[in-house]
């Protein structure tokens, strides 16, 4: 390659024809005639080194989930056409982007010397700008803001406050002097839509804030050549043509072709899943770019392996990496509505219903009592603004958030507010396997010698290694394992436990080396007392790995050749077999011994090896021979074989149990991972995700030594389903697979293929939780209902595509999440029917008053007091109480059935509890008029007499005369009083929405500590109201004797008393008339 | 989103499906329960809120509202009462302009006629009237403290001549015991304009109509009146002119609230067309 660019004719990095003329090192006039020779616009950067251009389509799943979308819009019938035209237009694009247009550079050696010059460097950059992703497009902070004003209940009370306006304006043409009141009103309503907007907006920013400062990460940081010299600088400002070196541990910083490596291998898993690391060097080995070693992608890491580096050239960066334009894909896929979303949009639906036909209703009975018209639209909205309550979707907001710090805690982080309540209804977990549920490194499971399998201790300390070491043949075998390893510490880790230690080596050395670790002790010491002399590393031809050493005893002249590697290949090089410490013929039982050993092992899906030794005769090998790697002169065969030792990425400990606990949660975990089918089955089986006693096709046909096709499908509980089987899979046969078996392994899959799973379970009507960390998964993530993005391993892309964030990407806090997810769904309920249940109150005085003819007993500006003032804490304190018990026990709601908002709760609170409380109300209001002279009789069709400004001498029933402000202060003596009879209910009501079911005293009275706070609270403003502002007529709230406080409180008990009832009879008889209707 | 929207015949069948029977989304027993149950459940309320109510009427005086602390100070108002407003509107020369107000004059002074106030008692002037009961007196009225405005010598009350009288009274409350000596005082606006002339002389009110003891006790009491007789002046072209009254000459009568126009005062308003 040197001294010349060349022209790839048709195969990566092969280059055949000669560089356009330019004298050596000096690259200015070879930009010159590069840039003449191709000037393409949009990539004219690449000019200074395109030589070579090559479109590639990657073929990837996303084609299955465009036809998949497409038989969907074919269901959905006509009204979706222009839909489907979009999603067509879609489909052509996301097509189009996957027609990759990978153009390869190569150059002259020089220049991989001299690399760009910061000059040109940077006009590339201010090109193509950084080498970053560009993070998904975010909703304008005003829109967000403009959302929260016009979202829910607002639209209403606007209208509300419009109409008070326009009713103003009207009364002040006809007369200039009309009372403000409306305008008050309007005024407040606005206000109050305002406030609670900013609220809700202020609580929604404040989550993503805590999200945005954990996604900023530290820069990442490439070693790239410019100016003839070596810089270290951030890989954001990579640019098409920088040669940067690589070295083991590092992420690659953009998609690089490699112009030199030694012994690297990548681990593409964030890209198409497998976690196998493939190796890596500068020769083209295939047509496509995925395949072929020469070329390595943006985001994917380089292994730890030992001394390995590697020099590359930049070809693509940012958003048109490879993994950039996957990445991308995740915007095209649509963003689902949360259920909680929908939940709560259902409930608007519903209240803003009651409120706007209640309202209208009474307008229309409002004028046919000849009332006027403008008199009728002040009714309207005091109908409104009674039956919206104003508070509660800031309410949401703030127990959603509470939940979501909660889950922050058990590190859970989520993104958006509205996913805390999506993982409680959560019925199917897509989950990964390495890492989720797995520890993500590898360790020794079992061990084989003296013709026995012994298990080694997986759990993630890992220190309790128990099994029996006193057979000479394991001494052997410590010593092979600590010798014939590669992997180092990295120096000064002495005081951190050894299974947290960083070490430089590929996973197997590494689970070597800290198994040896634990049970021999210092390896790195031993190490130095039996001295290498030669060592031959392993390779995928050889399949085994080699060193000879000198031995520790000094009396013992002779070289010990140690040697580790695949069992089989290990086998043939072995003779003899050392059984207890003592060599013996490798005889053919042996040998049968061996093999029934390592397919036990194989058959557990882990990753078997074979171990050797040979102490070389003295007077061969003399102490001073030489040996050569290169020639290997020495013995490679009739060595001795010691031992197998298979490994595994073990299940993490607390996995097993959070299934179980998912699986009694009615919670379906389906394991989708890019490992082999065994593996994938074995761990599936150690955590319970296929339990013990389930069998799948496969199992059956071999228990009953029959084919696989004469079983009978229903018998087999679990699957274990690979890629390629699913590739050829038809979405009726996914759907029938997903529906039939409840234990589902999905092995070999790639990344894409989860989306397929995604939708197939989508289209069972679950809420599917997904896991993932790769870039490749972003597709599936945003597809899901709540996808969840590992904090540790997930890639920036994943992050972004996810609703939730698991910081320690351990798949029991899913489970966790679960549980606070649910618990929030219940204390919504709580928290909405609590709410819910004042609005009768609010709403019959002006029922009564317009039909009856009563002074109004409470004002629309004394409501919002209720709503907006003594409520708030007390629905807020409802999101702290604890779960009634069963909440893992049960089944996930059903998306469409188990509404938050369902008809019993609607009732309940309406028509029981809402109209008691109104009853309760009406006494303290009577109760103050008929002790300042107006009995309750008197009252009725009072209101004109009442309400006239110039009737000033109103009888009482004592035959006391009353001017109209002196009504006017009795009226609001009536609000206060009516206000106060609502407060006191509300405690009760507070009090009894603890449970649905279970009775207050089995949930412990005082066991939610900021109940007591909501009631201290509400207690506390009503006080300050009626006498401390007692005094501004504006807020129509007088002092209110101290035992008018009292008068509700026997309807605040029965109000209790009847609940308990309720709940006792659900208890006493489920399923029963009594518990179809009254158990919200 | 389509699921949430049910199809028109998933309507249908929710009102009526024949094949469960049910309707609405429940079957007749489903309905006769429920409505058993509400039926009881409300039967229930309505007794246990007439009880309350009944209970709370049993913490109630028949003759003594329980608290007075609301009207600590008695309102003024004005007889008779315009349609709309504190505004008589009148024309002296037209009869059928003023009929309402006379005839509400009439009627409310009937019990102030002398055969009425037969059986009431003649008390001292100048004193309260406390009593202990059982039994409450009335202190008489008569008329003719009114004067121009009793009706007996004008059964017009001056709208026929133009100058109109109004009766003025003090709003009734139980207990209510004035100090000092209180008198309305009648000021027209402008008063180039017109004069007025109260009666009794100087408005007083006398302190033996005080105090009041109820509509149950306090049989046949009668309120103490002032009538204000508004007489324009002849070289006035303007027959229009606002009169404001208030109680004078006593300490706990107040007569200046921002807040309540009519405790103890009162404004209103002379309209004499020709």
């Amino acid at each position: 390659m040197a001294g010349g660019a060349h022209r790839g004719g048709g195969r990566w990095g092969a280059p055949h024809s000669p560089a356009p003329p330019g004298p050596r090192g000096c690259p200015v006039p070879l930009k010159a005639a590069a840039q003449s020779l191709c000037r393409k616009p949009t990539w004219g950067q690449y000019c200074t080194l395109l030589l070579f251009q090559r479109k590639l389509e990657i073929y990837s799943v996303e084609h299955h989930a465009a036809t998949d979308i497409k038989k969907k819009e074919g269901r959905d019938g006509k009204k979706d056409n222009d839909l489907e035209l979009k999603r067509n237009q879609q489909k052509e694009e996301l097509k189009k982007e996957l027609d990759l247009d990978v153009s390869l550079q190569f150059a002259f050696v020089l220049f991989v010397f001299q690399g760009l010059s910061s000059t040109r460097a940077a006009e590339l950059l201010a090109q193509n700008g950084p080498n970053a992703l560009t993070p998904p497009k975010q909703t304008p902070e005003i829109i967000k803001f403009l959302k929260q004003m016009v979202g829910g209940f607002s639209i209403l009370l606007w209208v509300g406050a419009v109409l008070c306006w326009i009713a103003f304006g009207i009364q002040y043409v006809s007369n200039p002097s009309a009372s403000l009141d409306s305008v008050y009103l309007g005024t407040v309503l606005a206000v109050v839509v305002i406030l609670t907007g900013i609220f809700a907006y202020y609580q929604e920013a404040k989550s993503t804030n805590i999200m945005a400062s954990f996604c900023k990460m530290i820069p990442q940081q490439a070693v790239v050549i410019r100016d003839s010299e070596k810089k270290v600088i951030p890989a954001e400002q990579l640019v098409v043509g920088d040669i940067v070196e690589i070295k083991g541990g590092d992420q690659i910083p953009a998609d690089i072709r490699l112009l030199s490596a030694q012994g690297c291998k990548v681990d593409n898993s964030s890209l198409t899943g497998e976690s196998e690391p493939q190796s890596r060097s500068s020769e083209f080995t295939h047509e496509n770019p995925l395949e072929t070693k020469n070329i390595t992608f943006y985001s994917t890491t380089c292994q730890r392996v030992f001394r390995c580096t590697a020099t590359g050239m930049v070809i693509n960066t940012g958003d048109r990496t490879i993994i950039g334009r996957i990445a991308s894909l995740a915007s095209g896929v649509g963003n689902e509505k949360t259920p909680i979303a929908i939940e709560i949009e259902h409930f608007v639906h519903i209240v803003a219903g009651v409120a706007v036909s209640v309202g209208i209703l009474f307008f229309i009975i409002a004028v046919c009592m000849k009332y006027h018209v403008l008199d009728a639209i002040i009714f309207l909205i005091a109908i409104i603004v009674a039956n919206v309550p104003e508070g509660l979707l800031a309410t949401v907001t703030v127990a959603l958030s509470l939940t979501a710090k909660r889950m922050a805690k058990k590190n859970c982080l989520v993104k958006n507010l509205e996913a805390v309540e999506t993982l409680g209804s959560t019925s199917i977990i897509c989950s990964d396997k390495t890492g989720t549920l797995t520890q993500n490194r590898m360790t020794v499971a079992h061990l084989w010698f003296d013709n026995q399998i012994f298990v080694a201790d997986t759990s993630e300390d890992n220190l309790n290694q128990g099994f029996d070491q006193s057979s000479g043949t394991w001494t052997s075998l410590s010593k092979i394992i600590a010798l014939c390893n590669r992997a180092e510490f990295k120096p000064g880790q002495e005081s951190v436990p050894i299974m947290k230690r960083v070490v430089v080596g590929d996973a197997s050395e590494t689970a070597l080396l800290k198994f040896s670790e634990v049970i021999l002790g210092d390896v790195m010491e031993i190490r130095k007392r039996n001295h290498k002399v030669v060592e031959i590393p392993f390779n995928s031809t050889n399949k085994f790995q080699l060193s000879i050493h000198q031995t520790e005893d000094p009396n013992d002249k002779r070289f010990l050749l140690v040697m580790k590697g695949a069992p089989e290949r290990i086998l043939e090089k072995c003779s003899t077999i050392m059984i207890n410490g003592k060599e013996q013929p490798l005889d053919k039982s042996m040998a049968q011994a061996f093999h029934t050993a390592y397919m036990e092992l194989g058959g557990l899906g882990e990753r078997v090896l074979g171990f050797c030794h040979f102490y070389l005769p003295a007077d061969e090998f003399p102490e001073t021979y030489s040996f050569d790697s290169e020639s290997m002169n020495f013995p490679t065969s009739n060595l001795c074989f010691v031992g197998l030792l298979s490994m595994i990425d073990p299940p993490r400990s607390t996995v097993p149990d959070a299934v179980t606990k998912c699986r009694s949660a009615g919670i379906k975990v389906i394991m989708v991972t890019g490992d082999h089918p065994i593996t994938a089955k074995a761990i599936a089986k150690s955590v319970g995700i296929i339990s013990a006693n389930s069998e799948t096709v496969e199992d059956i046909a071999k228990r009953c030594n029959i084919a696989v096709e004469q079983v009978n499908k229903r018998d087999a509980k679990a699957a274990v389903v690979t890629g390629m089987e699913l590739k050829d899979m038809s979405p009726e046969q996914l759907d029938e697979l997903l529906a039939n078996y409840p234990e589902i392994v999905f092995a070999r899959t790639s990344p894409q293929q989860k989306l397929i799973i995604v939708e197939g379970c989508q289209r069972q009507d679950a809420v599917v939780a997904v896991t993932g960390d790769g870039v490749n998964d972003s597709p599936a993530l945003k597809k899901a209902d709540i996808g969840v993005a590992m904090g540790i391993t997930g890639s920036d892309a994943a992050k972004n595509a996810a609703d939730m964030i698991l910081l320690d990407d351990n798949f029991s806090s899913i489970v966790t999440g679960v549980e606070e997810g649910r618990l929030i769904f219940d204390n919504l309920k709580k928290t909405i029917a609590y709410t819910l249940t004042k609005n009768i109150a609010e709403l019959c005085p002006f029922l009564i008053y317009i039909i009856l003819g009563l002074p109004l007993p409470i004002g629309t500006i004394t409501l919002l007091f209720i709503d907006l003032g003594t409520d708030i804490i007390p629905s807020i304190a409802l999101a702290y109480e604890k779960a009634e018990s069963d909440i893992m026990n049960r089944k996930p709601r059903h998306k469409k059935k188990d509404r938050l908002v369902n008809q019993q709760l609607a009732v309940y609170s309406y028509l029981h509890i809402g109209l008691m409380q109104a009853l309760g109300a009406f006494l303290v209001y009577f109760t103050v008029y008929a002790q300042q002279g107006f009995r309750p009789t008197s009252l009725f069709h009072l209101r004109i007499a009442w309400d006239s400004d110039h009737l000033n001498d109103l009888e009482d029933n004592y035959g006391q005369e009353w001017t109209s402000y002196q009504r006017q202060y009795l009226e609001w003596t009536g609000y206060t009083a009516f206000f106060v009879g609502i407060m006191v209910q509300q405690i009760a009501d507070l009090i009894i929405r603890k449970t649905r079911k279970n009775s207050i005293f089995k949930q412990g009275l005082f066991r939610n500590k900021v109940i007591w706070v909501g009631i201290a609270s509400q207690i506390i403003v009503a006080l300050l109201l009626s006498y401390g502002l007692g005094s501004i007529t504006a807020l129509n709230f007088t002092m209110l004797k101290a035992q008018y406080w009292f008068v509700a409180v026997p309807h605040a008990i029965l109000i209790w008393v009847y609940d308990e009832m309720r709940k006792l009879f659900i208890r006493l008889y489920p399923g029963s008339w009594w518990d179809k209707n009254m158990y919200y | 989103r389509e699921s949430f929207q049910p199809e028109p015949g998933e309507w249908k069948r929710f009102i009526y499906n024949p094949t469960s029977g049910e309707f609405l989304g429940r079957t007749a027993k489903s309905w006769g329960l429920i409505l058993l149950f509400y039926l009881v459940f409300y039967g229930f309320l309505a007794a246990l809120f007439t009880f309350t109510m009944w209970v709370m009427l049993q913490t109630l005086n028949d003759e003594v509202p329980k608290y007075r602390d609301q009207i600590p100070s008695p309102g003024l108002m004005v007889f008779p009462k315009p349609l709309s407003a504190l505004e008589y509107t009148f024309s002296a020369s037209d009869p059928s302009s003023y009929r309402g107000y006379i005839e509400d004059l009439r009627k409310f002074l009937k019990p102030y006629t002398l055969e009425e106030q037969k059986n009431l008692t003649v008390c001292p002037d100048g004193i309260l009237s406390e009593q202990k009961g059982p039994v409450y007196v009335a202190c008489q009225f008569p008329i003719f403290l009114l004067q121009a405005c009793s009706g007996m010598s004008d059964p017009d009350f001056g709208y026929s001549q133009g100058s109109p009288c109004v009766l003025v009274k003090m709003n009734r409350i139980i207990g209510l015991k004035p100090e000092g000596t209180p008198r309305i005082e009648c000021i027209p606006k402008d008063e180039n304009v017109a004069s007025i002339s109260t009666y009794p002389n100087n408005g007083i009110i006398d302190l033996k109509y005080f105090p009041y003891y109820g509509k149950k006790l306090h049989v046949g009491y009668l309120q103490p009146l002032v009538a204000a007789q508004v007489i324009f002046s002849a070289n006035s072209t303007k027959k229009e002119v606002t009169v404001e009254c208030k109680i004078d000459g006593s300490p706990n009568l107040k007569n200046q609230d921002d807040r309540d126009k009519f405790l103890g005062r009162v404004a209103f308003k002379i309209i004499a067309r020709a």
